[in-house]
This record gives structure tokens, C-alpha cells and sequence, in this order.
């Protein structure tokens, strides 16, 4: 069985998005354990684990993959360090609580990991996403009240 | 209304299939995807592709305000749902009507009215299409007698507060009854605190049919025939067929008539599936329940009609009426229809999801694949395991039959295991060839005998 990127990555997403504490997967020569226990390690293995995951990264982890770039838009090179926070769903983007309130945030201000920073809006439904992690917001790569899709990089957040 | 763009909420061979319609209607497409679908082919096919969520449904296939966020944002005027996942919610057909697009689909009332399994038993009563014949609580053994004369032996006994299989007892005869009344009634009040016993007619031999209808919403119903899918192994259906060349002719028509009486008076719109058990020794049928969606096997009824289901759900959704009449519909030869599942049939028809190494489709006369999967494909596993339908027509049902073997056996498939060897076996069994097939044959004889092969 020839395993490709995409296909660990999905098995990723299947275990987020489980209540499962641990993932060990053995094909022939390939083997994968995943964890939210970052001191746990494969069994009968003394090595590190291929991916440990920290414990509910919410409300994105950032996760350098193509399905972090919006469509249309060609990839902008941004610093290693700096962390995409991605859109959780497709929805419409709002940068404001409300029309002609101020945003959530602007270009260059500091955010903490539970700072507000933009609503996503399904049916009506609005949901708030957190910066998920401390640091400044070097860039807003979605225009206001746009349609965003799944995995579509909103912010880049250069941790503190 | 002319229709212009459409949303495609569904994923799979479905997708495929709409939006092959959908692309020779020269309608515009969306399809609206999961994370783990953003390469499939029908991803490939459709204008444009937006991904809804992660891959699991349940934040992405089977969110009714997301796909509908979707369908509006990017322009769509119709939504089509497919089958399984959002097909029989009636919050999407409502929220949609409200929304304006155009669902392809029946209306919210309907789905719920017939969805709901006592008020789809009423609507049958009211147009005087038969459920299983039964009785109401049997006071003594004597009412038992009686009511059992009347039903036909054999006759079933229920615990009027059972339910799974307990405190049932099966009659053939008056003596039996009169033997097992007291015990069942015992055992009923024993396991459930209700000794309470009602009769049921026992089927001893069944076979699942089904009519294939398509209506105007205003009460024009039309249908396309009906289907055998009498294969199942745990109430899922592996091959389908059409027509049902195993139920006389006088009765297939009634059978046609009773679908239509009862999906006219609820005055359905759109595709739907009147499901009936057939009882062979009695020659007569039963209301089960409505479908109210395309289905997984309606490419059978299309082989056999010449006509193009998902194209006549468009019109009807664009309010263009049904565009035929009754006698507009003509059958024409048999066709087969093979259920390509990801499973593997000699070890408890466990998922097997992988990447697909080979793939090598078969060609011929009469042979029709509708399929999402091709060689390189990773059957994902988050979602239903379905890769793909081999279908078949011919002549008639030994024509069909012959294509359909040499289909499976040209087939190149290769990486995850899948119920086609186990089709094979079916379609080259002499019980299937002879037609002597039940709901209860593949668990009890074809099964078997493919796991012993």
C-alpha cells in the first residue's frame, strides 16, 4: 500500500476530530502514532512519536499544508514562524462584530490566544474564532464579508 | 423557471452522476465537498468546487445550513442532494424553499409525512393500498382462530409491547395456534409485563419490490416500472434488477397502480420509490415505506426506460412540469445492477478503504459503469463504501445476466477488496438464474456457498 501525504493527513483530521486518545497505524514498512498525550509514545517503540499533538489547539493548529492557501490568490511567502489561522468551515468572513463596528483586530496589533478576531457566519449562524495563540497580526488575507471555505488561511498571527 | 447553476450537495458516484446530467443540460455546477474529496471526479467535473468542512460528514456533507451557505454564496438557483447524507431531511428542502433555490426534491411536508412510518401506513390506508394484513389485541384463542382463518395461514403472533424478534411465534396451522396462544401470550407478559398478543400474516417467502415514480408536485405521477432488489444481506441491497420478472404481469400492474394512488394523493414532487413486499406463495403485496429520493439502483429503471432520471428531477425542480405522460414510458429488455462496495465479503464485509492499484473497467453492449473511482483513487474512510455500480442490459433477463458475468470477469480491480468476486457468484448461481431468489436467500444460501467457494 503506497502511502501519500494527503492520506496522513486525512487519518490527522479523522483523529482531531475524534474523542480517540491515541491513533497507532502499521502498514508493511509504514507506521504512524498519533497522541493527544505528547509524552506517549508507540508501543514497543522507544523512539519519539511521529506526531504528538497538543491537547485541543482551538481554534486552528497551525498546520503548513496547501489547503491552508486561498484559492485564486497565489501563495504569498510568509516567515516559517508565523501561524495561519484557518477558516473552521465555509461561511462568510466578517472582520466586525457588526456593520460599522470596528474590527476585531488590526494589521500589527498583539493578540493573546483567546482574542477575539473575526466571525465566521453560516446561515446566520455566527460563529467567533480566537487567535489561538499569542502573538502579532502580520497579515489579513480575506476581504471583509467574503466567502471563505474550509482550510482558507484568514490571518497570519507572527507569534510572540 | 429556467435553472442556471447547480448545487451539487453530495459526494461519490452521485455527484458524478448529477453532474453528468447536469453538464449536458448546460447547466452551470457547484459541488460542494469535504477536505478528504477536494481530488475527486467529480471535484474535477464540477465549474466550480468549494470545500464545506473536514473531511467527517457531520461538519461537512451532513450540515444542512452549510451546504445551503454554500449553494447561496456562490449564485446557485437548484440544489441537488443526491441520496443518503442530507436527501431525506426535510429542514433542507424547507430551508432551501425559503432561501429560494430550488430543492430537487420532494417538499419538507412530504418527506416528513411519509418518512415518519405511521403516518406513511395511514396515507397507504387512505388510498387503500395494503400494509401486512394483521389484527388488534386477541382476546382468547378462539378470536385468535378466527382472525387467523381470515388472515391466510401461516400467521405470525406478536407481543403487542415486543419488539426485536421476542415473544413472536409462528403458526402454520389451527392446531399450532391453538398450541402456542398460551405460551406466546405467557412469555409476551413474562418478558414485557403485557401478555397482550395481536396476528400478523407471516411471509414466508418474500421478495423486495419496488415502483420507481417521478412527480409534478401537483398530483401528475408517473412511473418507470418497478425493481427487484430481493439480494440483501442485512437489509442492504447488493444487486437490483428491472423489471420484477418474477412477479406475474396482473400483479406488477396493480402494484404499479397502488404507487401511483398513493404517491398522486399526496401529490408527490419529484423522484421517489414506493417499496412493497411481494409475498410469493400468495401472489400478493405490501406497503412498506416511500423513498423520497433518487436512489442508489435508479439506473436499472433507466436502462429498461431509455430515459434519464436525474434530467427529469431537473425539469421537475425548474417547474417545468413532468414533460410525459404514462404511455410516453415504454420497457424495454432487463437490466442488472451490481453494487461495487468496498468490503470485504469473506471476512464479515469489513470496510476496506485503500488506494485503488488497478483499475481496468469493463466495456461491451449493454454495460454501463457509473462510478466515481479509477486506478490511483483512495477509497477514504470516512464515508460510505460504495465505489461504484456495474450495471447491465440486455434482451432479456439471460442477456442481461450473460453481460453482466463477462463484466465481472473482464473487471480489473485492484487494492481494496469489494463485493464484486461475491457478485460474480450471485449472478452466476443457478437460483439466481432460475429467479428463485428471496430477501433471505443470500444470507441464508448464496452467502454460504461463496464463502465456502
Amino acid at each position: 500500500m503506497n502511502i501519500q501525504p494527503q492520506d496522513i493527513d486525512a487519518l490527522i483530521e479523522l483523529f482531531e476530530a475524534s474523542d480517540w486518545d491515541e491513533l497507532h497505524l502499521k502498514i508493511q514498512d509504514f507506521e504512524l502514532f498519533l497522541s493527544t498525550d505528547p509524552k506517549s509514545r508507540a508501543p514497543g517503540t522507544a523512539a519519539p512519536p511521529s506526531v504528538a499533538m497538543a491537547p485541543a489547539a482551538l481554534p486552528t493548529a497551525a498546520r503548513e499544508s496547501g489547503a491552508g492557501v486561498p484559492r485564486g490568490e497565489a501563495p504569498r511567502a510568509v516567515p516559517g514562524n508565523w501561524v495561519a489561522v484557518t477558516a473552521p468551515n465555509l461561511g462568510t468572513f466578517y472582520r466586525a462584530p457588526k456593520p460599522g463596528a470596528p474590527s476585531f483586530v488590526e494589521l500589527g496589533q498583539s493578540v493573546e490566544p483567546d482574542t477575539e478576531i473575526c466571525l465566521i457566519e453560516v446561515m446566520k449562524l455566527f460563529t467567533t474564532l480566537k487567535a489561538g495563540v499569542r502573538g502579532i497580526v502580520r497579515q489579513v488575507c480575506v476581504e471583509d464579508a467574503a466567502m471563505v471555505e474550509f482550510g482558507d488561511t484568514l490571518f497570519y498571527i507572527e507569534p510572540a | 423557471m429556467r435553472l442556471k447553476r447547480l448545487f451539487v450537495a453530495n459526494r461519490g458516484e452521485i455527484a458524478v452522476r448529477i453532474l453528468r446530467t447536469a453538464r449536458r443540460l448546460g447547466l452551470e455546477t457547484v459541488l460542494g465537498v469535504s477536505a478528504a474529496d477536494t481530488e475527486s471526479l467529480g471535484a474535477e467535473m464540477a465549474d466550480r468546487v468549494v470545500v464545506l468542512g473536514p473531511a467527517p460528514s457531520a461538519k461537512s456533507y451532513l450540515d444542512v445550513r452549510l451546504v445551503v451557505h454554500a449553494a447561496k454564496g456562490t449564485g446557485c438557483d437548484a440544489l441537488h442532494p443526491g441520496y443518503g447524507f442530507l436527501s431525506e431531511k426535510p429542514e433542507l428542502s424547507r430551508l432551501c424553499e425559503s432561501e429560494g433555490l430550488a430543492f430537487v426534491g420532494p417538499r419538507a411536508e412530504t418527506i416528513e409525512a411519509l418518512g415518519d412510518k405511521l403516518s406513511a401506513r395511514t396515507l397507504a390506508r387512505e388510498t387503500g393500498v395494503r400494509t401486512v394484513p394483521g389484527t388488534d389485541h386477541m382476546a382468547s384463542v378462539r378470536d385468535a382462530q378466527a382472525a387467523a382463518a381470515e388472515l391466510g395461514f401461516p400467521v405470525v403472533m406478536k407481543a403487542s409491547a415486543g419488539g426485536g424478534g421476542r415473544g413472536m411465534f409462528k403458526a402454520t396451522g389451527p392446531r399450532e395456534l391453538e398450541a402456542s396462544f398460551d405460551k406466546a401470550s405467557r412469555e409476551a407478559e413474562s418478558a414485557f409485563g403485557d401478555g397482550r398478543l395481536y396476528l400478523e400474516r407471516f411471509v414466508e417467502r418474500a421478495r423486495h419490490v419496488e415502483v420507481q415514480i417521478i412527480g409534478d408536485g401537483a398530483g401528475h405521477v408517473v412511473h418507470f416500472g418497478e425493481r427487484d432488489c430481493s439480494v440483501q444481506r442485512r437489509y442492504q441491497k447488493l444487486i437490483e434488477e428491472a423489471p420484477a420478472s418474477a412477479v406475474p404481469d396482473a400483479t406488477r400492474a396493480r402494484l404499479h397502480e397502488a404507487a401511483l394512488r398513493l404517491t398522486g394523493f399526496a401529490k408527490y414532487r419529484n423522484a421517489g420509490t414506493v417499496e412493497f413486499l411481494y409475498d410469493v406463495d400468495r401472489d400478493d403485496f405490501y406497503f412498506i415505506e416511500v423513498n423520497s429520493r433518487i436512489q442508489v439502483e435508479h439506473p436499472v429503471s433507466e436502462e429498461i426506460t431509455g430515459e434519464d432520471l436525474i434530467a427529469l428531477q431537473l425539469r421537475v425542480a425548474a417547474g417545468d412540469g413532468l414533460g410525459l405522460q404514462q404511455n410516453d414510458i415504454k420497457i424495454s429488455g432487463h437490466a442488472i445492477e451490481c453494487r461495487i462496495n468496498a468490503e470485504d465479503p469473506k471476512n464479515g464485509f469489513a470496510p476496506a478503504p485503500g488506494r485503488i492499484t488497478r483499475w481496468q473497467a469493463p466495456r461491451g453492449e449493454g454495460i454501463r459503469l457509473d462510478t466515481h473511482a479509477r486506478q490511483g483513487y483512495l477509497v477514504p474512510p470516512f464515508y460510505d463504501s460504495m465505489i461504484g455500480k456495474l450495471i447491465a442490459h440486455g434482451g432479456d433477463r439471460a442477456q442481461a445476466i450473460s453481460r453482466m458475468r463477462a463484466a465481472i470477469d473482464t473487471f480489473t480491480l485492484e487494492g481494496p477488496k469489494t463485493t464484486l468476486p461475491l457478485a460474480g457468484a450471485i449472478v452466476g448461481h443457478p437460483d439466481f438464474r432460475s429467479n428463485h431468489i428471496t430477501t433471505r436467500w443470500l444470507e441464508d444460501i448464496g452467502l454460504p456457498a461463496f464463502q465456502a467457494g
